[in-house]
Protein backbone atom coordinates (compact mmCIF):
# COMPACT_ATOMS: atom_id res chain seq x y z
CA UNK A 1 0.00 0.00 0.00
CA UNK A 2 2.85 1.90 0.74
CA UNK A 3 4.79 1.52 -2.21
CA UNK A 4 1.49 2.02 -4.42
CA UNK A 5 0.78 5.45 -2.35
CA UNK A 6 4.50 6.63 -3.67
CA UNK A 7 4.00 5.40 -7.16
CA UNK A 8 0.68 7.83 -7.09
CA UNK A 9 2.54 10.58 -5.97
CA UNK A 10 5.47 10.30 -8.07
CA UNK A 11 3.05 9.87 -11.22
CA UNK A 12 1.35 13.15 -9.81
CA UNK A 13 4.66 14.86 -9.31
CA UNK A 14 5.98 13.96 -12.97
CA UNK A 15 2.88 14.84 -14.33
CA UNK A 16 2.93 18.07 -12.84
CA UNK A 17 6.83 18.42 -13.79
CA UNK A 18 6.23 17.33 -17.72
CA UNK A 19 3.33 20.07 -17.76
CA UNK A 20 4.45 23.20 -16.38
CA UNK A 21 8.46 22.85 -16.76
CA UNK A 22 8.07 24.24 -20.38
CA UNK A 23 6.81 27.19 -19.13
CA UNK A 24 10.34 28.01 -17.55
CA UNK A 25 12.85 29.61 -19.42
CA UNK A 26 15.44 26.94 -18.29
CA UNK A 27 12.99 24.08 -19.78
CA UNK A 28 15.47 22.11 -21.02
CA UNK A 29 17.20 21.27 -17.89
CA UNK A 30 14.64 18.81 -16.48
CA UNK A 31 15.54 16.96 -12.65
CA UNK A 32 15.18 13.58 -12.59
CA UNK A 33 12.76 13.10 -10.40
CA UNK A 34 12.14 9.63 -11.24
CA UNK A 35 15.65 8.60 -10.39
CA UNK A 36 15.13 10.35 -7.17
CA UNK A 37 12.21 8.32 -6.14
CA UNK A 38 14.22 5.24 -7.29
CA UNK A 39 16.85 6.50 -5.09
CA UNK A 40 14.19 6.67 -1.81
CA UNK A 41 12.68 3.23 -2.63
CA UNK A 42 16.18 1.70 -2.65
CA UNK A 43 17.12 3.69 0.15
CA UNK A 44 13.57 2.63 2.39
CA UNK A 45 13.21 -0.84 1.23
CA UNK A 46 13.01 -3.61 3.77
CA UNK A 47 13.42 -7.08 3.77
CA UNK A 48 12.37 -7.25 -0.08
CA UNK A 49 13.75 -5.74 -2.95
CA UNK A 50 12.00 -6.72 -6.00
CA UNK A 51 8.40 -4.41 -4.71
CA UNK A 52 10.72 -1.86 -4.19
CA UNK A 53 12.24 -2.40 -7.64
CA UNK A 54 8.92 -2.81 -9.34
CA UNK A 55 8.01 0.42 -7.94
CA UNK A 56 10.93 2.27 -9.13
CA UNK A 57 10.63 0.65 -12.91
CA UNK A 58 7.05 1.20 -12.69
CA UNK A 59 7.75 4.66 -11.50
CA UNK A 60 10.51 5.14 -14.73
CA UNK A 61 7.69 3.65 -17.12
CA UNK A 62 5.87 6.62 -16.00
CA UNK A 63 8.03 8.82 -16.47
CA UNK A 64 9.19 7.84 -19.97
CA UNK A 65 5.55 7.92 -21.33
CA UNK A 66 5.32 11.75 -19.44
CA UNK A 67 8.49 12.85 -20.70
CA UNK A 68 8.10 11.57 -24.26
CA UNK A 69 11.87 9.31 -23.73
CA UNK A 70 11.93 6.10 -25.37
CA UNK A 71 10.25 3.66 -23.24
CA UNK A 72 12.64 1.71 -20.55
CA UNK A 73 14.97 3.94 -20.67
CA UNK A 74 14.29 5.94 -17.50
CA UNK A 75 12.53 2.93 -16.06
CA UNK A 76 15.89 1.22 -16.33
CA UNK A 77 17.46 3.68 -15.24
CA UNK A 78 15.11 3.94 -12.38
CA UNK A 79 15.34 0.02 -11.48
CA UNK A 80 19.12 0.19 -11.25
CA UNK A 81 19.68 3.14 -8.85
CA UNK A 82 16.90 1.60 -6.83
CA UNK A 83 18.87 -1.47 -6.91
CA UNK A 84 22.02 0.27 -6.11
CA UNK A 85 20.75 2.04 -3.36
CA UNK A 86 18.88 -0.83 -1.52
CA UNK A 87 22.20 -2.78 -1.73
CA UNK A 88 24.08 0.29 -0.14
CA UNK A 89 21.08 0.94 2.30
CA UNK A 90 23.08 -0.33 5.34
CA UNK A 91 26.04 1.60 5.11
CA UNK A 92 24.78 5.04 4.21
CA UNK A 93 21.85 7.50 6.31
CA UNK A 94 20.81 10.31 3.89
CA UNK A 95 19.16 12.84 6.41
CA UNK A 96 19.85 16.99 6.50
CA UNK A 97 18.97 18.92 4.04
CA UNK A 98 22.82 19.86 3.01
CA UNK A 99 23.98 15.47 2.46
CA UNK A 100 20.45 15.04 0.81
CA UNK A 101 21.33 17.30 -1.88
CA UNK A 102 25.31 16.06 -2.58
CA UNK A 103 23.13 12.40 -2.68
CA UNK A 104 20.50 13.84 -5.13
CA UNK A 105 23.40 15.41 -7.34
CA UNK A 106 25.71 12.21 -7.26
CA UNK A 107 22.50 9.93 -8.10
CA UNK A 108 21.45 12.51 -10.61
CA UNK A 109 25.13 12.36 -12.14
CA UNK A 110 25.09 8.65 -12.10
CA UNK A 111 21.75 8.79 -13.97
CA UNK A 112 22.77 11.14 -16.48
CA UNK A 113 26.13 9.65 -17.39
CA UNK A 114 24.45 6.06 -17.48
CA UNK A 115 21.91 7.57 -20.09
CA UNK A 116 24.93 9.05 -22.43
CA UNK A 117 26.19 5.32 -22.20
CA UNK A 118 22.60 4.45 -23.55
CA UNK A 119 22.52 6.93 -26.38
CA UNK A 120 26.14 5.74 -27.47
CA UNK A 121 24.91 2.21 -27.54
CA UNK A 122 22.03 2.88 -29.25
CA UNK A 123 23.49 5.81 -31.73
CA UNK A 124 21.19 8.50 -30.24
CA UNK A 125 24.17 11.05 -29.36
CA UNK A 126 24.49 14.00 -31.60
CA UNK A 127 27.75 14.50 -33.40
CA UNK A 128 29.54 17.68 -31.25
CA UNK A 129 27.98 15.62 -28.07
CA UNK A 130 30.96 17.32 -25.73
CA UNK A 131 27.90 19.48 -24.35
CA UNK A 132 26.05 17.23 -23.27
CA UNK A 133 28.46 17.09 -20.53
CA UNK A 134 27.40 20.14 -19.68
CA UNK A 135 24.05 20.17 -19.76
CA UNK A 136 24.70 16.76 -17.81
CA UNK A 137 26.47 19.42 -15.16
CA UNK A 138 23.39 22.01 -15.06
CA UNK A 139 21.04 19.16 -14.64
CA UNK A 140 23.22 17.47 -11.97
CA UNK A 141 22.96 21.07 -10.21
CA UNK A 142 18.86 20.82 -10.94
CA UNK A 143 18.29 17.43 -9.29
CA UNK A 144 20.40 18.06 -6.55
CA UNK A 145 18.65 21.38 -5.47
CA UNK A 146 14.86 19.57 -5.87
CA UNK A 147 16.41 16.82 -4.09
CA UNK A 148 15.66 17.62 -0.66
CA UNK A 149 12.01 18.63 -1.85
CA UNK A 150 11.71 15.53 -3.43
CA UNK A 151 12.65 13.14 -0.66
CA UNK A 152 11.13 14.99 2.00
CA UNK A 153 7.56 14.45 0.29
CA UNK A 154 8.14 10.93 -0.14
CA UNK A 155 9.26 11.06 3.80
CA UNK A 156 5.77 12.63 4.38
CA UNK A 157 3.94 9.45 2.44
CA UNK A 158 5.59 6.91 4.43
CA UNK A 159 4.87 8.68 7.77
CA UNK A 160 1.26 8.78 6.32
CA UNK A 161 1.19 5.01 6.67
CA UNK A 162 3.19 4.33 9.94
CA UNK A 163 1.85 2.08 11.87
CA UNK A 164 3.18 3.14 15.23
CA UNK A 165 3.75 6.64 16.35
CA UNK A 166 6.80 5.61 16.58
CA UNK A 167 7.36 4.41 12.89
CA UNK A 168 6.03 7.87 11.80
CA UNK A 169 8.29 9.86 13.65
CA UNK A 170 11.40 7.91 12.11
CA UNK A 171 9.86 8.05 8.68
CA UNK A 172 9.51 12.27 8.63
CA UNK A 173 12.66 12.25 9.72
CA UNK A 174 14.14 10.01 7.19
CA UNK A 175 15.59 7.04 9.89
CA UNK A 176 13.13 4.49 7.76
CA UNK A 177 15.87 2.34 6.38
CA UNK B 1 15.18 -20.35 4.32
CA UNK B 2 16.03 -16.40 4.84
CA UNK B 3 19.37 -16.98 2.50
CA UNK B 4 17.64 -18.67 0.09
CA UNK B 5 14.43 -15.81 0.35
CA UNK B 6 16.98 -12.92 -0.30
CA UNK B 7 18.66 -14.59 -3.14
CA UNK B 8 14.45 -15.13 -4.29
CA UNK B 9 14.62 -11.43 -3.91
CA UNK B 10 17.60 -10.36 -6.03
CA UNK B 11 16.41 -12.58 -8.89
CA UNK B 12 13.28 -11.27 -9.52
CA UNK B 13 14.96 -7.89 -8.82
CA UNK B 14 17.39 -8.61 -11.45
CA UNK B 15 14.43 -9.94 -14.10
CA UNK B 16 12.39 -6.71 -13.03
CA UNK B 17 15.39 -4.83 -14.42
CA UNK B 18 15.24 -6.63 -17.63
CA UNK B 19 11.79 -5.61 -18.88
CA UNK B 20 12.99 -1.91 -18.67
CA UNK B 21 16.11 -3.23 -20.83
CA UNK B 22 13.86 -5.26 -23.34
CA UNK B 23 11.36 -2.82 -23.18
CA UNK B 24 14.16 0.07 -24.20
CA UNK B 25 15.80 -2.30 -26.72
CA UNK B 26 12.26 -2.78 -28.20
CA UNK B 27 11.17 1.18 -28.43
CA UNK B 28 14.98 1.91 -29.80
CA UNK B 29 13.96 -0.42 -32.81
CA UNK B 30 10.61 0.51 -33.27
CA UNK B 31 9.32 3.82 -31.43
CA UNK B 32 6.43 4.63 -32.60
CA UNK B 33 4.94 1.24 -30.90
CA UNK B 34 2.26 1.72 -27.67
CA UNK B 35 0.92 -0.89 -26.09
CA UNK B 36 -2.54 -0.93 -24.18
CA UNK B 37 -1.15 0.24 -20.88
CA UNK B 38 1.18 3.17 -23.10
CA UNK B 39 -2.13 4.22 -24.50
CA UNK B 40 -4.29 4.43 -20.99
CA UNK B 41 -1.67 6.07 -19.22
CA UNK B 42 -1.57 8.52 -21.67
CA UNK B 43 -5.57 8.90 -22.40
CA UNK B 44 -5.62 9.78 -18.52
CA UNK B 45 -2.48 11.66 -18.29
CA UNK B 46 -2.99 14.32 -21.52
CA UNK B 47 -6.34 15.73 -19.67
CA UNK B 48 -4.36 16.08 -16.41
CA UNK B 49 -1.49 17.64 -18.03
CA UNK B 50 -3.45 19.92 -20.39
CA UNK B 51 -5.15 21.23 -16.76
CA UNK B 52 -2.17 21.43 -14.88
CA UNK B 53 -0.54 23.27 -18.11
CA UNK B 54 -3.56 25.67 -18.16
CA UNK B 55 -3.40 26.44 -14.24
CA UNK B 56 0.14 27.29 -14.31
CA UNK B 57 0.06 28.76 -17.45
CA UNK B 58 -2.93 31.28 -15.93
CA UNK B 59 -0.80 32.05 -13.13
CA UNK B 60 2.25 32.66 -15.13
CA UNK B 61 0.18 35.33 -16.96
CA UNK B 62 -1.26 36.40 -14.05
CA UNK B 63 2.19 37.29 -12.77
CA UNK B 64 3.76 38.63 -16.01
CA UNK B 65 0.74 40.41 -16.78
CA UNK B 66 -0.48 42.01 -13.21
CA UNK B 67 2.87 41.60 -11.26
CA UNK B 68 5.45 42.31 -13.35
CA UNK B 69 3.82 45.42 -14.35
CA UNK B 70 5.29 47.43 -11.36
CA UNK B 71 8.39 47.07 -13.33
CA UNK B 72 6.31 48.52 -16.08
CA UNK B 73 5.76 51.72 -14.42
CA UNK B 74 9.86 51.87 -13.56
CA UNK B 75 10.52 51.61 -17.32
CA UNK B 76 7.36 53.86 -17.98
CA UNK B 77 9.23 56.42 -15.84
CA UNK B 78 12.74 55.72 -17.23
CA UNK B 79 10.99 56.09 -20.70
CA UNK B 80 9.73 59.43 -19.56
CA UNK B 81 12.60 60.61 -18.86
CA UNK B 82 14.75 58.86 -21.73
CA UNK B 83 11.90 60.89 -24.01
CA UNK B 84 12.42 64.03 -22.01
CA UNK B 85 16.36 64.26 -22.46
CA UNK B 86 15.94 63.45 -25.97
CA UNK B 87 13.54 66.48 -26.12
CA UNK B 88 16.10 68.26 -24.43
CA UNK B 89 18.56 67.14 -26.76
CA UNK B 90 16.46 67.93 -29.63
CA UNK B 91 15.86 71.51 -29.00
CA UNK B 92 19.17 72.29 -28.48
CA UNK B 93 20.33 70.68 -31.95
CA UNK B 94 17.63 72.19 -33.40
CA UNK B 95 18.93 75.56 -32.05
CA UNK B 96 22.39 74.93 -32.43
CA UNK B 97 21.04 74.58 -36.06
CA UNK B 98 19.57 77.40 -36.00
CA UNK B 99 22.48 79.26 -34.58
CA UNK B 100 24.94 77.81 -37.40
CA UNK B 101 22.68 78.70 -40.17
CA UNK B 102 22.87 82.59 -38.82
CA UNK B 103 26.34 82.12 -38.27
CA UNK B 104 26.71 80.87 -41.93
CA UNK B 105 24.99 83.90 -43.14
CA UNK B 106 27.01 85.90 -40.88
CA UNK B 107 30.24 84.72 -42.50
CA UNK B 108 28.53 85.19 -45.91
CA UNK B 109 28.06 88.99 -45.09
CA UNK B 110 31.34 89.27 -43.76
CA UNK B 111 32.97 87.83 -46.72
CA UNK B 112 31.10 90.16 -49.00
CA UNK B 113 31.23 93.28 -46.81
CA UNK B 114 34.72 95.04 -48.16
CA UNK B 115 35.03 96.91 -44.56
CA UNK B 116 36.45 95.71 -41.63
CA UNK B 117 33.89 94.45 -39.54
CA UNK B 118 33.48 92.70 -35.94
CA UNK B 119 30.56 90.04 -35.44
CA UNK B 120 28.32 90.52 -31.92
CA UNK B 121 25.64 88.50 -30.44
CA UNK B 122 22.32 90.49 -29.11
CA UNK B 123 22.32 89.53 -25.73
CA UNK B 124 19.67 91.84 -24.57
CA UNK B 125 17.00 94.09 -25.61
CA UNK B 126 15.10 97.04 -24.66
CA UNK B 127 11.75 96.10 -22.92
CA UNK B 128 8.91 98.45 -23.17
CA UNK B 129 5.17 97.81 -22.70
CA UNK B 130 4.50 100.77 -25.19
CA UNK B 131 6.86 100.37 -28.20
CA UNK B 132 8.56 97.51 -29.76
CA UNK B 133 12.04 96.84 -29.19
CA UNK B 134 14.35 99.76 -30.42
CA UNK B 135 17.41 99.30 -28.80
CA UNK B 136 19.70 95.92 -28.47
CA UNK B 137 22.04 95.51 -26.64
CA UNK B 138 25.50 93.38 -28.05
CA UNK B 139 28.59 91.77 -26.30
CA UNK B 140 31.33 94.31 -27.91
CA UNK B 141 32.55 97.20 -25.84
CA UNK B 142 34.51 100.22 -26.08
CA UNK B 143 37.58 98.66 -26.53
CA UNK B 144 36.89 97.50 -30.49
CA UNK B 145 34.38 99.93 -31.30
CA UNK B 146 32.71 103.91 -31.05
CA UNK B 147 29.77 105.32 -30.25
CA UNK B 148 27.93 105.92 -34.06
CA UNK B 149 29.45 102.48 -35.75
CA UNK B 150 26.76 101.54 -38.20
CA UNK B 151 26.02 98.01 -37.20
CA UNK B 152 24.45 95.38 -39.74
CA UNK B 153 22.77 92.26 -40.22
CA UNK B 154 22.59 89.52 -43.57
CA UNK B 155 18.82 91.22 -43.83
CA UNK B 156 20.25 94.47 -44.12
CA UNK B 157 21.26 98.01 -42.02
CA UNK B 158 20.10 97.41 -37.88
CA UNK B 159 21.22 100.45 -36.45
CA UNK B 160 24.42 102.70 -34.85
CA UNK B 161 26.18 102.04 -31.85
CA UNK B 162 24.46 104.56 -29.54
CA UNK B 163 26.57 104.05 -26.21
CA UNK B 164 29.54 101.89 -25.80
CA UNK B 165 30.89 101.21 -22.32
CA UNK B 166 33.01 98.09 -20.70
CA UNK B 167 32.38 94.81 -22.84
CA UNK B 168 29.10 95.94 -24.34
CA UNK B 169 27.15 98.42 -26.40
CA UNK B 170 23.93 99.30 -26.85
CA UNK B 171 22.75 99.77 -30.72
CA UNK B 172 20.09 102.27 -31.70
CA UNK B 173 17.94 100.69 -34.23
CA UNK B 174 17.07 101.82 -37.13
CA UNK B 175 13.03 101.94 -36.16
CA UNK B 176 13.98 104.07 -33.50
CA UNK B 177 12.21 107.42 -33.27
CA UNK B 178 15.79 109.08 -31.80
CA UNK B 179 17.25 107.09 -35.47
CA UNK B 180 17.70 109.06 -38.61
CA UNK B 181 19.83 107.81 -42.04
CA UNK B 182 20.38 109.77 -44.80
CA UNK B 183 18.43 106.95 -47.60
CA UNK B 184 18.39 106.65 -51.41
CA UNK B 185 15.15 104.63 -53.02
CA UNK B 186 17.25 102.73 -55.61
CA UNK B 187 14.38 102.36 -57.99
CA UNK B 188 14.06 106.16 -58.84
CA UNK B 189 16.60 107.41 -57.20
CA UNK B 190 14.68 109.64 -54.85
CA UNK B 191 16.13 110.87 -51.30
CA UNK B 192 14.98 111.25 -47.83
CA UNK B 193 16.02 111.33 -44.41
CA UNK B 194 14.88 107.96 -42.92
CA UNK B 195 13.49 108.33 -39.29
CA UNK B 196 12.19 105.35 -37.06
CA UNK B 197 8.49 105.38 -35.74
CA UNK B 198 7.28 104.25 -32.35
CA UNK B 199 4.85 101.95 -33.27
CA UNK B 200 3.72 99.65 -30.59
CA UNK B 201 2.65 96.69 -32.83
CA UNK B 202 5.36 97.00 -35.69
CA UNK B 203 8.71 98.26 -36.79
CA UNK B 204 8.15 100.78 -39.48
CA UNK B 205 10.04 104.05 -40.28
CA UNK B 206 8.91 107.14 -42.66
CA UNK B 207 11.11 108.91 -44.79
CA UNK B 208 10.94 112.41 -44.67
CA UNK B 209 11.34 114.99 -47.12
CA UNK B 210 11.17 113.08 -50.17
CA UNK B 211 10.03 115.28 -52.72
CA UNK B 212 6.37 115.06 -54.22
CA UNK B 213 7.75 114.91 -57.60
CA UNK B 214 9.30 112.04 -57.18
CA UNK B 215 7.55 108.57 -57.87
CA UNK B 216 7.90 106.35 -55.53
CA UNK B 217 5.96 102.45 -55.13
CA UNK B 218 5.20 99.96 -53.11
CA UNK B 219 7.90 97.22 -52.70
CA UNK B 220 10.85 99.85 -54.02
CA UNK B 221 14.23 99.13 -52.60
CA UNK B 222 15.31 102.18 -49.58
CA UNK B 223 19.53 102.19 -49.45
CA UNK B 224 21.69 104.24 -47.25
CA UNK B 225 22.77 107.25 -49.49
CA UNK B 226 26.26 107.18 -47.97
CA UNK B 227 25.03 110.74 -47.27
CA UNK B 228 25.36 111.95 -43.74
CA UNK B 229 27.85 110.92 -40.59
CA UNK B 230 27.42 107.50 -40.20
CA UNK B 231 26.44 104.99 -42.51
CA UNK B 232 28.09 104.13 -45.89
CA UNK B 233 26.23 103.46 -49.09
CA UNK B 234 24.61 101.01 -50.88
CA UNK B 235 23.47 99.03 -47.43
CA UNK B 236 19.42 97.73 -47.98
CA UNK B 237 17.38 99.47 -44.80
CA UNK B 238 14.04 98.45 -46.20
CA UNK B 239 11.52 98.18 -48.73
CA UNK B 240 8.32 100.90 -49.01
CA UNK B 241 5.23 99.86 -47.18
CA UNK B 242 2.88 102.67 -47.92
CA UNK B 243 2.86 106.00 -50.02
CA UNK B 244 0.56 109.21 -49.58
CA UNK B 245 1.44 111.60 -51.98
CA UNK B 246 -1.97 113.61 -51.20
CA UNK B 247 -0.60 115.14 -48.63
CA UNK B 248 -0.56 119.22 -48.99
CA UNK B 249 2.73 120.37 -49.17
CA UNK B 250 6.39 119.56 -50.92
CA UNK B 251 6.96 116.50 -49.41
CA UNK B 252 5.18 113.08 -49.79
CA UNK B 253 4.72 110.52 -47.01
CA UNK B 254 6.48 107.54 -47.03
CA UNK B 255 6.38 104.42 -44.67
CA UNK B 256 9.30 101.70 -45.08
CA UNK B 257 9.42 98.45 -43.13
CA UNK B 258 13.06 97.48 -42.40
CA UNK B 259 14.39 94.48 -44.17
CA UNK B 260 15.74 93.18 -40.74
CA UNK B 261 12.86 91.27 -38.55
CA UNK B 262 14.57 93.17 -34.97
CA UNK B 263 12.41 90.62 -32.88
CA UNK B 264 14.64 87.82 -33.88
CA UNK B 265 18.09 89.29 -34.45
CA UNK B 266 20.60 87.17 -32.39
CA UNK B 267 24.04 88.00 -34.36
CA UNK B 268 25.26 91.56 -36.01
CA UNK B 269 28.30 92.66 -37.38
CA UNK B 270 29.50 96.27 -36.45
CA UNK B 271 31.50 98.12 -39.81
CA UNK B 272 34.73 98.93 -37.85
CA UNK B 273 36.32 101.04 -41.21
CA UNK B 274 34.57 101.99 -44.27
CA UNK B 275 35.32 99.78 -47.70
CA UNK B 276 38.62 100.48 -48.96
CA UNK B 277 38.09 103.29 -51.96
CA UNK B 278 37.44 101.75 -55.00
CA UNK B 279 39.92 104.76 -56.93
CA UNK B 280 42.69 103.11 -57.06
CA UNK B 281 44.62 106.55 -57.05
CA UNK B 282 43.67 107.22 -53.70
CA UNK B 283 45.53 104.10 -52.59
CA UNK B 284 48.23 106.10 -51.56
CA UNK B 285 46.41 107.77 -48.96
CA UNK B 286 44.48 105.04 -47.64
CA UNK B 287 44.52 105.35 -44.13
CA UNK B 288 41.16 104.61 -42.33
CA UNK B 289 39.01 107.79 -41.64
CA UNK B 290 36.91 107.01 -38.63
CA UNK B 291 34.22 104.78 -39.78
CA UNK B 292 31.02 106.50 -40.17
CA UNK B 293 30.78 107.10 -44.13
CA UNK B 294 31.28 110.22 -45.95
CA UNK B 295 31.62 113.51 -44.57
CA UNK B 296 28.56 115.79 -45.30
CA UNK B 297 29.05 118.83 -47.43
Amino acid sequence: MRLAAQIVVAYFMLLLLSAVWRLFPWSELVPDIAVLIAAYLGLTAREQAAPSVASAVLIGYLADLLFGTPTGLIALISGLTCTACHLIQGRLLVRGSMFTTVFSGLIALAAGLFTILVRSFAGLLPPGWGSEFGTLALSVVITALLGPIVFRTCRYVDSRFARTRRERDAAASGMIG
Amino acid sequence: MLFKRKHLDYALAGLLLLLPAVILRSSLREPVNQNGFDRAVLRISSPLQAAASWVVGGLGGLFTDYVWLVNVEDENDELRATNLRLREELGQLRGAAEDLAVLEELVDLKRSTQAETAAAHIIASSINSHFRVNRVRIDRGDAAVEVGMPVISAEGLVGRILHSYGTHSDVLLVSDPQSSVDVVIEETGGRGLLRGVASDDAYFCEIEYLEQGKTVRVGDKVKTSGLGKHFPEGLLVGEIASVDSARHGLYQKVTVKPAVDFSSLDTVLILLAPPPPSDPGRAQNNKSKAAHGVEPF
